[in-house]
């Protein structure tokens, strides 16, 4: 479908809010919208997970399955990436093969879980060379309220954490709990005017300049970030960025992915 | 014998059996009158009818309704009403003359504007009119979106819900028949007009609806005070 | 893994591996407007299938080309989650999900008063987050009550289930084991008549199985109507004054 032009007046009411330091449905700017998560819902993947993030609604599913590996990395396991923006989640989504929307939050879910060595993949090696476990992450979005990449990439590690290696079903010995070395988890704040605002909705983020995702790692440390949108950002509005991801990071790992 | 007389209804739910008291919302199948809809039926004048619960604008001519442009082609504006149709807005529909090289200078692309319906074909392609001083571009206050089933609940009959609300938030407030409401006024007025508005939205189906924003509005306004 | 040449008992003292009898539904679970951007959404859960349904429209068609001046155009897209089934199913639609798309599109276009909306479009996306036997047969029932929330003037619901064969004896609403290894299924969609706007069946039955299989199905179908109709009725009768309607009728008269 054709974007509808969001209407100046619309504009100017979210503009004139953010100078008063209020947003439209009354969270401070770094305030998150509520988290919910479920995990185990279906039972035919290995692991999954049904984030909601205010409205936004996100079910991942995890599924594990021998293959072989690449053949520069022939003992170690293999990570695919995959998210479906389907029609059912936003009138602006159509169906067909994914967009650059969508394989951009695949790639950025994927660089969380990769980068921050979540899952160790010479652990998943069953034959050099043969036979390797790969493990697909597939993001399902099924109602965007804004902020999709935050809400995908919950999802995804908390499917992982709660995952299983089938290895039974394949005669590979017992099935055991897919090992999992650290919890990214992916923060994402848009640049509005000179103010940053964190968890944007729909409204805030087609109105926003900039947008960045900053994915951090249990000790702090940063492992993925990604600028999207065609805006300025400074140098000092990315460290402010940083600072209060990390935080909020910090509070939803605490909070939901407790290990 | 109408078993299904002011409730909750779904399509096909049988209505009445006389078929003499088809009427809006509802069709007539094996002599019995059923629901088109998933709404609230009810007895008006002899007839059965369901008013939906859900459902987009359709326009009507006469209808006055809250539009943004989106495009601007040859001599007409494009305008989105909150309908599965666009409208188009033609040159000469302007209460003044303009040239056609001024257009984009006197309404742009994201302008808003409350509107007239002045035509409908079969096609469902949609006239609008400017001309008309009660009509016009919206600069100030805020737009917000109801479900255009539930407009009539928001004015009320005769009125009487949209001048309370009018009288008691000290708001300018205007309701399209496309669901979208303007208001303007101060800031801690407009917030509370909407909210209202929300609400009304929320609970158009109940009864009692009047007294309980009555209500509503004065224990906000004393929370503000 | 169960080999196709071990011989399976499908029963056991005349109940089914799930304890259900030959003439039973597996659990059903509803509910209405799930989801927040969607004109009429609807989540549905029937044994271990789990799908959700959302409605967009009557809307604008693009491409224009696919307009049609009379009438709204119905479009249907069923799709699997790649984590819904055993072995991860590659995303995107492939032969199967597009003939079962036409046939539901077919089961619920008679009942939707396409007439009311010249050159639009009403849009019908269902997902399949997980699939056990029969998601066209819970697609079609999701679709068919967003269809109501989203507004659409419809004639009536449309409701759905399937009928097989297993071990020689005809069952309601066979599950994925059953399914797998039965001998036939009929899956089927009606209005609350009996008047069948979906069948398909694949295996092989006698003309005697296929009415019994039928009268199965119609009796499963029924058993879903009152389900379907429940959930929407009562999700506006959770507020505590509704016990008339007579001040909303009256203030509506502007």
């Amino acid at each position: 479908m054709s974007d509808v032009v969001m209407a100046e007046i619309r504009k100017d009411y979210l503009y004139h809010l953010m100078l008063k330091g209020e947003r439209a449905d009354g969270r401070a700017f770094d305030e998150y919208r509520e988290i919910s998560l479920e995990t185990g819902l279906i039972r035919k993947a290995d692991g999954s997970a049904l984030v909601r993030l205010g409205k936004t609604t996100v079910m991942v599913g995890v599924k594990i399955q021998p293959g072989e590996p690449f053949s520069d990395t022939p003992n170690k396991g293999v990570i695919i990436t995959n998210a479906e923006l389907v029609p059912l989640a936003s009138p602006s989504f159509e169906p067909g093969p994914p967009n650059e929307v969508g394989i951009e939050l695949a790639r950025v879910v994927d660089r969380g879980v990769r980068e921050s060595g979540a899952i160790d993949l010479e652990s998943l090696c069953i034959t050099p060379g043969e036979k390797v476990w790969i493990v697909f992450i597939d993001v399902h979005i099924l109602d965007d309220c804004g902020n999709l990449m935050d809400a995908s990439s919950l999802g995804a590690i908390a499917a992982l954490m709660t995952a299983t290696v089938p290895a039974a079903q394949y005669a590979l010995g017992e099935d055991y709990p897919l090992p999992v070395k650290d919890v990214p988890v992916a923060t994402t704040a848009v640049e509005f005017g000179d103010s940053v605002i964190f968890d944007p909705d729909t409204d805030e983020e087609s109105v926003a300049d900039t947008k960045l995702t900053v994915i951090t790692t249990a000790d702090g440390s940063i492992c993925g970030m990604q600028k999207s949108r065609p805006g300025f950002i400074s140098q000092d509005q990315i460290y402010r960025i940083v600072d209060i991801a990390c935080e909020r990071a910090k509070e939803i790992r605490e909070k939901f992915l407790e290990v | 014998m109408d078993r299904m007389d002011r409730n909750v209804v779904v399509p096909g739910d049988i209505l009445s059996d006389d078929p003499n008291r088809s009427g809006e919302g509802t069709y007539v199948k094996d002599g019995c009158v059923r629901s088109l809809l998933y709404g609230m039926a009810s007895s008006y004048k002899d007839k059965m009818r369901v008013i939906p619960l859900a459902g987009k604008y359709v326009p009507s001519p006469g209808d006055t309704v809250i539009g943004t442009i989106q495009d601007i082609v040859f001599s007409n504006w494009i305008i989105n009403i909150n309908s599965p149709y666009e409208g188009l807005l033609h040159i000469s529909e302007l209460p003044r003359k303009i040239e056609m090289n001024e257009m984009s200078k006197y309404l742009r692309i994201g302008s808003s504007v409350m509107i007239r319906v002045k035509d409908v074909d079969s096609t469902m392609k949609v006239e609008l009119t400017m001309n008309d001083r009660r009509l016009g571009i919206l600069t100030r206050g805020r737009v917000a979106e109801i479900n255009p089933t539930r407009v009539p609940r928001l004015i009320g009959k005769g009125g009487s819900m949209i001048n309370m609300l009018k009288k008691e938030l000290n708001c300018n407030i205007f309701v399209g028949q496309n669901g979208r409401i303007w208001v303007d006024g101060n800031d801690d007025d407009m917030d509370l007009a909407l909210k209202t508005v929300l609400i009304i939205e929320k609970e158009a189906h109940t009864t009692g609806l009047t007294d309980r924003i009555l209500e509503f509005l004065r224990v906000e306004k004393e929370a503000r005070s | 893994m169960i080999g196709m040449d071990e011989k399976l008992s499908f029963f056991k003292d005349g109940l089914r591996l799930d304890g259900r009898l030959p003439d039973e539904l597996r659990p059903i679970k509803v509910e209405v407007g799930v989801l927040a951007r969607a004109d009429g959404s609807c989540y549905m859960e029937m044994g271990e299938n789990k799908v959700i349904a959302a409605v967009y429209g009557p809307r604008e068609v693009h491409p224009r080309h696919l307009q049609e001046v009379t009438r709204a155009i119905v479009r249907y897209r069923y799709n699997m989650a790649s984590f819904s089934v055993e072995e991860r199913k590659r995303p995107g639609p492939d032969r199967r999900s597009y003939e079962v798309s036409k046939v539901s599109r077919e089961a619920l276009e008679p009942v939707i008063l396409t007439s009311y909306f010249p050159r639009s479009v009403v849009d019908v996306f269902v997902e399949v987050l997980q699939a056990d036997a029969g998601t066209r047969t819970a697609g079609i029932n999701a679709a068919s009550v967003a269809l109501a929330d989203a507004g659409i003037p419809m004639r009536s619901l449309i409701s759905s289930c399937a009928a097989g064969k297993v071990d020689g004896e005809i069952v309601l609403d066979p599950m994925k084991l059953e399914d797998n290894f039965g001998e036939a299924d009929v899956p089927i969609a009606m209005n609350p008549s009996g008047e069948i706007t979906l069948l398909q069946m694949d295996g092989r039955l006698s003309k005697e199985e296929l009415q019994r299989a039928l009268e199965l199905a119609k009796a499963g179908c029924q058993q879903i109507y009152e389900i379907q109709r429940k959930v929407l009725i009562d999700r506006y009768s959770h507020m505590d004054d509704m016990g008339s309607c007579d001040e909303v009728v009256a203030e509506e008269e502007i």
